[in-house]
């Protein structure tokens, strides 16, 4: 047992572990990472492989699952599984472009508010307040409702939809990061830059952002599960782009034909689990890097723990040793 | 008793549980049957009706059963001797009173005729004219006389005679808002000469005798004791929770959740109809959704249903005895067909060409199989309905040698030969026009509608004409129809009636109803022009007999297709007539062809027909 108090022989190794590897990846990271992988080769590389096109009709309403068409055909008679991976595609586009857009205004807006202070902060801050008290979906179907009216093809695609909800989801996000701006300002380093006569700009994007840095990694991945959640629910309710397949259009169309009383569950299951696993992922992915980024959060092995607690056991007993031996004459 | 099964394990009590268990899992089966999985208990449901409907050959020998030949054991106890009905009310019932907008079903206009009877009845499948309230009509010229029925009374045992024919009618002109005063567009007077008779003047203007004759099939006959205490202006706002009308099923009770009718023992129709149902209540469940109507129709719980339900046939493939009208596809009598309206106002719209090459891109085939769940037959290019009351009128031939059908190469070439070029975004241009963007509307929530608009816009994208779809709430779709605002729309316009085709080629064609864009019309929402369209259907209106009508349609028909002002997407039931007999049988259907597939009009025939599965 005492040999574990030893200088560790591992320990001049240790500093040479790559930097990937100190950054401590927990078997978490590594489910989600893998979901994430696969959610994506599967939308992006699968209709490459897949023989069915999603807009190439190869049965009639709700045919059941065959060989061929191993989740069958949903109301418009296209192959679900063409279909599901078109969806998933547009959803992750969607993802992609709303939660960006949404992190990039929020954190601007929050750094901003956070960094300067003052009645500009107020001022911010009551805006993000203000646009925090209107529910988002109900923004998100007045503007989806308006956007499908006009004929603006370019907003009514799934790209509309991504700006839109782009556009309405970052408040959290500036809240959040003013918070933790503005305890960033107060620190010394900030003032030694501001005397070596750097820019406001200058500060804020080398000085307060990588203090940051990791809580906007984590809040882009937030938005973008949020963002794909925002795109169908507003598709489900039949607000979503027009002529274009998303996972929430698939949902609407399933729910539109009764699928659930034809009992036609290839139409409304595949596209709920595809979500389900896409948002899991996401989240899950955001709780590892929590544990990556924070090191109070942070868990080591299993066996590295079990030696933690032997090595404080075995200081506890030696330390009572040495009291009782200073006790003793 | 009942908790020695719980006791310490004894052979006796091992036993038991064991019983327990297996009756469970025959419960478990017994459900799972009903809900359709398996055929074993439905069959075994029909067998054992069989046993119990008088002898054992009844099974063989019942006509108007599910598609499948099976019938159900029927219900026990009240809901046994009660039809249960659906489709027709999906919300809280508001008021009873048929002037109101906001009517109730069965008050609404032309619906099933339970509490109120119209004075004639018209019959979808064969195009008569049958009596109703009257047991009779003439037709002179210009001037239609009625002959009442004897002894008929409404339920309050008052005679209903034909000053209340007449004073119904009549109520359009004491208040110009009801809907019942359209009736005077194309009729100058209806009076009662006395008890018996009713005399109609027909316009000399219109000259329009089939229009008139379907408000006398479509209006129901109102207790004038009653209308007559009411005030003109309150005609429409009168709350009316106990109504009082002829039919064999006067309301009973109303709420949010069903709305139950009780029969009139002493209805006057028992011996004009042969015999009273053989029911005594009537009930309409009121339903959230779509959805939950369907399982309880599949389930034997509703008798009639007039859903959209997709696959109908999946639930006599299930074993469940459910029945329509036609045992082949499109298993409904087609009855309305829906249009895809284009604004001629709109440039490239403008154009006959691309309007027809828009009718030959769309994949009718598609629309058909998956947004109509294959129950339209296919569609012709013509205002003409194919088949059923309107068939005689149809001019297959020309049809096909100058109309148009689906196919894509065609299409494109008739852009093409047009001397339309294809941009860089893959969209044609057509001297100097884009063909689009255009926006296709229709009601948000009419699903088969809108899945036909994405059909449509899927078929025009794939020529190379921009399309793309909005559904708009049900109001605003109808001001922008109903306006000229709109590029494209799936819409409807007459459904089979005693006045069509004319009323259809009305409804597409009309220029005397012309009105600017943002003005409102009632019909040629497409604000299409022509100078001999009018001649044409004023000729078709007055033309005398069968042959000139014809001869008349002929000619419409033949500009319809030149010009194609709109084109008829699918052909829809004009009501789905869906029949489960758990514990009814004698529906009607093509073998059993007592009555047309109706809920409305001469549809109410069947009502008195109807057998109790069990005796």
């Amino acid at each position: 047992m005492s040999d574990t108090l030893a200088p560790a022989p591992d320990q001049p190794k240790a500093a040479g572990r790559s930097a990937l590897r100190s950054l401590n990846f927990t078997p978490r990271f590594w489910v989600s990472i893998v979901l994430i992988v696969l959610v994506a080769l599967f939308a992006f590389v699968g209709d490459m492989l897949y023989p069915y096109g999603s807009n190439q009709r190869v049965g009639s309403l709700f045919d059941e699952p065959t060989p061929q068409h191993i989740l069958g055909t949903d109301n418009f008679g296209y192959d679900v599984v063409a279909l599901l991976m078109a969806s998933t595609r547009n959803s992750l586009y969607n993802g992609l472009l709303a939660g960006t857009i949404a992190t990039f205004l929020g954190v601007f807006i929050g750094i901003l508010a956070g960094y300067i202070g003052g009645w500009f902060e107020e001022f911010l801050m009551g805006v993000t307040n203000i646009v925090l008290a209107i529910p988002a979906i109900v923004v998100l179907i007045l503007i989806s409702v308006s956007i499908q009216g006009t004929n603006l093809q370019f907003l009514k695609g799934i790209i509309g939809m991504s700006l839109v909800i782009g556009f309405t989801s970052w408040p959290w996000t500036a809240r959040s990061v003013r918070a933790q701006a503005s305890s960033v300002a107060t620190r010394e380093h900030i003032d030694v830059a501001k005397l070596s006569g750097a820019r406001t700009f200058g500060i804020l994007l080398r000085d307060v952002l990588p203090y940051l840095a990791s809580y906007v990694v984590m809040a882009w991945v937030l938005q973008v599960a949020s963002a794909i959640l925002a795109e169908s629910t507003l598709s489900m309710l039949g607000l979503g782009p027009s002529g274009t397949a998303s996972l929430g259009v698939e949902l609407h169309w399933a729910l539109a034909f009764n699928a659930v009383a034809n009992r036609a569950w290839w139409a409304f299951l595949p596209p709920t689990a595809v979500l389900t696993i896409i948002s899991f992922a996401l989240l899950y992915l955001q709780s590892s890097l929590d544990e990556v980024f924070n090191p109070r959060l942070r868990r080591g092995k299993k066996k590295n723990l079990a030696k933690a607690a032997e090595r404080r056991a075995e200081a506890a007993r030696r330390l009572a040793a040495e009291i009782e031996a200073e006790v003793a004459p | 008793m009942s908790d020695s099964v719980f006791e310490k394990p004894s052979r006796r009590s091992f036993l038991k549980l064991g019983g327990v268990a297996i009756g469970g899992l025959a419960l478990a089966a017994c459900t799972g049957g009903t809900s359709g999985s398996s055929t074993s208990s439905s069959a075994a449901g029909a067998s054992s009706a069989a046993g119990g409907a008088s002898s054992g050959a009844a099974a063989v020998t019942m006509l108007g059963v599910g598609n499948n030949g099976q019938v159900g054991t029927g219900r026990s106890g009240t809901s046994g001797d009660t039809l249960f009905i659906c489709g027709h009310q999906w919300g809280p019932p508001a008021n009873f009173n048929p002037l109101s907008p906001t009517a109730a079903w069965p008050a609404t206009g032309n619906n099933n005729q339970y509490i109120y009877e119209t004075p004639l009845r018209w019959n979808i499948l064969t195009g008569e004219i049958m009596p109703g309230l009257c047991k009779a009509y003439t037709v002179d010229g210009l001037t239609i006389t009625l002959t009442m029925q004897d002894g008929v009374t409404f339920s309050d045992g008052s005679a209903c005679t034909a000053k209340d024919v007449a004073g119904t009618f009549n109520l359009g002109k004491r208040n110009e808002g009801l809907s019942i005063a359209s009736f005077f567009s194309d009729a100058v007077s209806i009076e009662a000469t006395d008890d018996k008779t009713v005399v109609v003047e027909v316009s000399d203007v219109t000259k329009n005798t089939a229009q008139v004759l379907r408000n006398l099939c479509e209006n129901y006959v109102l207790p004038m004791a009653v209308f007559d205490a009411i005030a003109d202006d309150a005609l429409p706002t009168e709350q009316m929770d106990n109504p009082i009308g002829t039919g064999p099923f006067p309301l009973s009770k109303a709420d949010a959740t069903q709305v139950i009718m009780q029969r009139n023992d002493n209805y006057w129709g028992q011996t004009f109809y042969g015999s009273l149902p053989c029911f005594s209540q009537l009930i309409h469940p009121i339903f959230n959704t779509n959805d939950d109507s369907q399982i309880k129709f599949q389930n034997g719980e509703i008798d009639v249903a007039q859903a959209f339900f997709a696959q109908i046939w999946k639930m006599w493939e299930n074993g469940e005895p459910v029945g329509t009208f036609l045992k082949d596809k499109p298993y409904f009598v087609p009855g309305s067909m829906p249009m895809l309206l284009m604004n001629t106002t709109k440039p490239g719209l403008d154009n006959p060409v691309v309007r027809r090459a828009i009718a030959t891109a769309i994949d009718y085939a598609a629309i058909s199989d998956t947004a109509m769940s294959g129950y339209s037959g296919e569609v012709q290019p013509s205002l003409i309905m194919p088949s059923g009351a309107e068939e005689k009128y149809f001019n297959a031939s020309d049809a096909a040698a100058n109309g148009w059908k689906y196919d894509a190469a065609a299409a494109e070439k008739l852009l093409t030969d047009a001397g339309a070029t294809k941009g860089s975004d893959g969209i044609y241009v057509l001297d100097g026009t884009r063909l689009g963007p255009w926006s296709m509307i229709t009601p948000t929530g009419w699903t088969d509608w809108e899945a036909a608009c994405e059909i449509v816009a899927n078929s025009l994208k794939a020529i190379g004409i921009d399309c793309s779809t909005n559904f708009p709430q049900q109001a605003d779709c109808t001001n922008d129809i109903q306006g000229g605002t709109f590029d494209m729309a799936c819409w409807y316009v007459s459904g089979v009636n005693p006045a069509t085709p004319w009323a259809r080629f009305k409804d597409v064609m009309s220029q005397s109803e012309m009105k600017p864009v943002g003005t409102t019309t009632f019909a040629n929402y497409g604000r299409w022009t022509n100078d001999t369209v009018e001649a044409l259907l004023t000729e078709a209106s007055s033309a005398a007999d069968d042959t000139a009508k014809k001869a008349a349609y002929d000619k419409l028909d033949a500009l319809y297709r030149s010009e194609v002002p709109a084109c008829p997407l699918m052909y829809r039931p004009d009501e789905f007539f869906e029949y489960n007999a758990t514990n009814f049988y004698n529906f009607p259907d093509e073998d059993n062809a007592y009555a047309p597939p109706m809920l409305r009009g001469a549809g109410n025939t069947w009502l008195f027909k109807l057998q109790k599965v069990a005796g």
